[in-house]
């Protein structure tokens, strides 16, 4: 997408967002703010959804990158479809808590065994499965946290599989997405 | 989905004082579809019958029974489609959302175009298509097609009606998404099983969409603040030469009497949109008619000259727009007025924006204006318009043998005074008509902007026509354009629909040839129809046209009276008029160009002469549109 001055997703001054958005807990949803991304040639680099602690409701987190004419472009198509409920820039509003989950696995030498371990101690990951050729280990945090592991991880090995969650995040402090929606 | 809180959602017209006269009545789904229609007042539905939507059909018939003094009119069309640009005719003609049903599969399939047009042009429609059962739903049945999933891109919203118990609510709640905000078409898919469903008539309720009421209570709450107030006065103070560029939003947001009394109390002059057609007066003073590709060169010119713009309901869409960054080079400062914020920005920075509703904002400017006393003197930039408008007019070869398309509408325009309601096609005739006719009024300029679809002007025509039975009605369409929809020629004499046909035949794809002669060095790669037999008039005689009638490309002494019998005739007219295929729309401003570039043609005065000659650059055409 092309906006006011010519700038696009991939211009330097993109920087990356993370989106919290609630939406009616109906179905069709994801397929309708997929579709909007599709439809509207914006590029995401992941997308959740889940269940919350309303029944009535699901959220979204979209992280994406985008100077902020874009993030601001596409904030607004979003909070004009019918079926959302708030949408929120949580790098805008500032302070707020970001994770991803990480399934890997790895192939390695086994004299390297040990310091694979050693490594996954440092960033707090847990083997949770393992062979004589092959590790899975879990490992959750921030995407920098993760990707620093990863490499670390593949000098030694090399990734048989991954699989990754996406970004979920919270607004820090006590304010929220349906708390700020209902109060606001 | 849940059923809406009261307490979230406050709706005025639900409050009618007492529970619906039919509330807690057993009735069939399709009933209540039918009766949650007739309470919103629908007086009409556009459509096509088939297996997935027999139930509400039936209803339809059996409602009319038994309400003999306040039917629900069945219009059926000769395709779904037609059924869906007469819903849009409708629509766009009274501002009251146009209503067309389909079975499922084809049916809804074919309703996939008026629906995007409709969406893209903002305007209020309800489609409600049959689905088949739930049991049968995924497992490729006959006449299945994902409904859901292909109107979703397409429309404002979309339903699929899954739990019974929603079905009322959902048919209100689409209305209401149709016609509030930004306006758009809503789609209700019903599986048959649905409508053959058994329960309770409550007779109230929405759906539950607490983000998008709380936006909507914002958006109708919001007024101009003070400070934001003072500073659009000071940008006009600033200004001597501020103009007005109105979009569709003033039409479908009802505020054209707004806009001309904002316009006459500060003595601003306007442009419009090809869709803002009708939001001002195009025969008063302060009108500069339309702007853009094929806008008049007054109105390109009054643009440059600009040094404040004001756009009201308007997008900057590349069709107006051009190249951006040089579009209106010389305002400095842009104020915008939209019931969209994503519109703000999206296209060219502007330093004044309100998102609400305009004709409220333009009102409240008004009253700061006579309040505060404000007064500045724009007399000489209104005579520089002027002056514009008296050099630089419309114009074409008057000497030609031929019959000009010009001259056709000119000459019908002289009969109808700016007080018929116009549809047209896509195309050359589009633009002829829209630059030519005279438009008192919003709600009479009926056009496919947007999505530009071939095949609009005659249903639109049939659906404003029943919608407005006193009112004078013609489709001008092209020989391409009429044959996309030639069938509904015959829902017109079917259902009495008097609509005057002005069929501008110059044997071809004339704006695609257009852009041919001028970036394709004339290879007119399948857009010339001189080898097509159609005999339209034979077609419109064997479908009941009384008046049918063709005049031939050197007949112009025929032209005036052939024109007056046309409209004069009672009851629906076809006439063909064969037209010069050498003629253009011009001025032109090319895709993606400045209005510097603009080209006027041999019978346009320019400003500046030395202006670029008819033929464009061809190395700049690849990739513009």
């Amino acid at each position: 997408m092309t906006s006011t001055n010519g700038a696009t997703l991939s211009a330097p001054s993109a920087t990356k967002h993370v989106l919290g958005v609630l939406v009616e807990n109906h179905h069709g949803v994801l397929s309708r703010i997929a579709g909007l991304f599709a439809a509207r040639g914006f590029n995401i680099d992941s997308l959740t959804v889940s269940a919350t602690e309303d029944s009535s409701m699901s959220r979204m987190t979209v992280t994406l990158c985008g100077d902020t004419a874009v993030i601001d472009q596409i904030r607004k198509q979003l909070d004009k479809l019918a079926e959302v409920v708030t949408v929120e820039d949580l790098t805008e509003q500032g302070a707020h808590i970001e994770r991803e989950l990480v399934l890997v696995k790895i192939a390695y030498p086994r004299e390297k065994r040990t310091d694979l371990l050693e490594i996954a101690a440092t960033f707090k990951a847990r083997s949770v499965d393992m062979t004589p050729e092959t590790i899975a280990f879990e490992i959750s945090g921030n995407q920098e946290k993760i990707d620093n592991f990863l490499t670390m991880i593949t000098q030694d090995a090399r990734i048989v599989e991954i699989a990754r969650s996406g970004v979920v995040a919270l607004v820090r402090g006590p304010g929220g997405l349906r708390k700020s929606f209902y109060e606001d | 989905m849940a059923i809406a809180e009261e307490s979230i959602i406050t709706l005025e017209e639900e409050r009618r004082g007492g529970p619906h006269p039919l509330a807690g009545k057993e009735m069939m789904g399709a009933e209540m579809v039918i009766q949650v229609l007739a309470d919103q007042g629908v007086d009409m539905i556009f459509g096509y019958s088939g297996g997935a939507i027999l139930p509400t059909y039936d209803a339809i018939f059996r409602y009319n029974a038994e309400h003999a003094e306040k039917e629900i009119r069945l219009v059926v069309p000769a395709n779904e489609q037609g059924a869906g640009f007469m819903a849009a005719g409708y629509s766009r003609s009274t501002g009251r959302p146009g209503v067309f049903l389909v079975t499922s599969g084809p049916g809804a399939t074919n309703c996939v175009t008026p629906i995007r047009d409709c969406a893209a042009d903002s305007i209020p429609a309800i489609l409600i298509c049959g689905q088949v059962p739930r049991a049968a739903m995924g497992t490729d049945a006959f006449q299945e097609a994902p409904v859901y999933s292909i109107m979703q891109s397409c429309a404002k919203h979309t339903f699929l009606v899954l739990d019974p118990e929603e079905l009322e609510a959902t048919i209100r709640t689409a209305f209401r998404i149709a016609t509030t905000g930004r306006p758009g078409p809503v789609v209700i898919d019903i599986p048959k099983d649905v409508q053959n469903w058994m329960g309770k008539f409550r007779g109230e309720g929405y759906l539950n969409l607490r983000g998008y009421e709380k936006r909507l209570a914002k958006l109708r709450a919001r007024r101009v603040e003070e400070e934001s107030m003072a500073d659009f006065f000071r940008m006009l103070e600033q200004s001597s030469r501020p103009l007005i560029y109105a979009g569709g939003g003033v039409i479908n947001g009802e505020a054209a009497t707004e806009l001309r009394e904002f316009a006459e109390t500060l003595g601003i002059p306007g442009v419009t949109t090809l869709m803002g057609i009708g939001a001002l007066d195009t025969t008063g003073d302060l009108s500069m008619h339309m702007l853009g590709m094929h806008g008049t060169a007054f109105a390109n010119y009054a643009v440059e000259d600009c040094d404040f713009l004001i756009a009201v309901g308007a997008r900057f869409d590349d069709r107006v727009a051009g190249k951006v960054a040089e579009f209106a080079p010389n305002a400095r400062n842009i104020a915008h007025l939209d019931i969209d914020a994503a519109e703000i920005g999206k296209v060219k920075n502007v330093t004044w924006s309100y998102v609400g509703d305009t004709g409220r904002c333009l009102d409240d400017m008004v009253r700061h204006a006579k309040r505060t006393g404000f007064k500045k003197d724009f007399s000489a930039w209104r005579k520089h318009c002027a002056e514009l408008r008296a050099a630089h007019p419309l114009n074409w070869d008057r000497d030609s043998p031929n019959i000009q398309p010009y001259y056709v509408i000119e000459e019908l325009n002289r009969i109808t005074k700016g007080e018929a309601i116009v549809a047209t096609g896509v195309g050359q005739h589009q633009m002829w008509a829209a630059q030519y006719f005279d438009f008192k009024r919003p709600r009479t300029w009926l056009t496919s902007g947007s999505m530009g679809t071939m095949g609009f002007g005659l249903p639109a025509a049939i659906g404003a026509k029943m919608a407005n039975p006193d009112k004078i009605v013609i489709a001008v369409d092209g020989d391409g354009s009429i044959r996309m929809n030639l069938g509904e020629l015959e829902t017109a004499t079917t259902y009495g629909a008097g609509v005057k046909v002005l069929l501008l035949n110059n044997q071809g794809d004339g704006m695609v040839r257009q852009w041919q002669r001028l970036m394709f060095d004339e290879r007119f790669s399948g857009t010339d129809k001189t080898m097509h037999k159609k005999d339209f008039v034979k077609a419109a005689q064997a479908d009941g046209y009384e008046f049918a009638e063709r005049l031939n490309i050197d007949e112009i002494d025929k032209v005036p009276k052939m024109l007056k019998r046309f409209v004069e005739h009672d009851g629906p007219a076809f006439l063909e008029v064969m037209i010069d295929p050498a003629a253009l729309v011009m001025p032109m401003v090319g895709p993606g160009k400045s209005y510097r570039e603009m080209i006027v043609g041999e019978w346009i005065v320019p400003r500046e002469q030395g202006a670029p000659a008819a033929q464009m650059d061809g190395k700049t055409k690849a990739d513009l549109f």
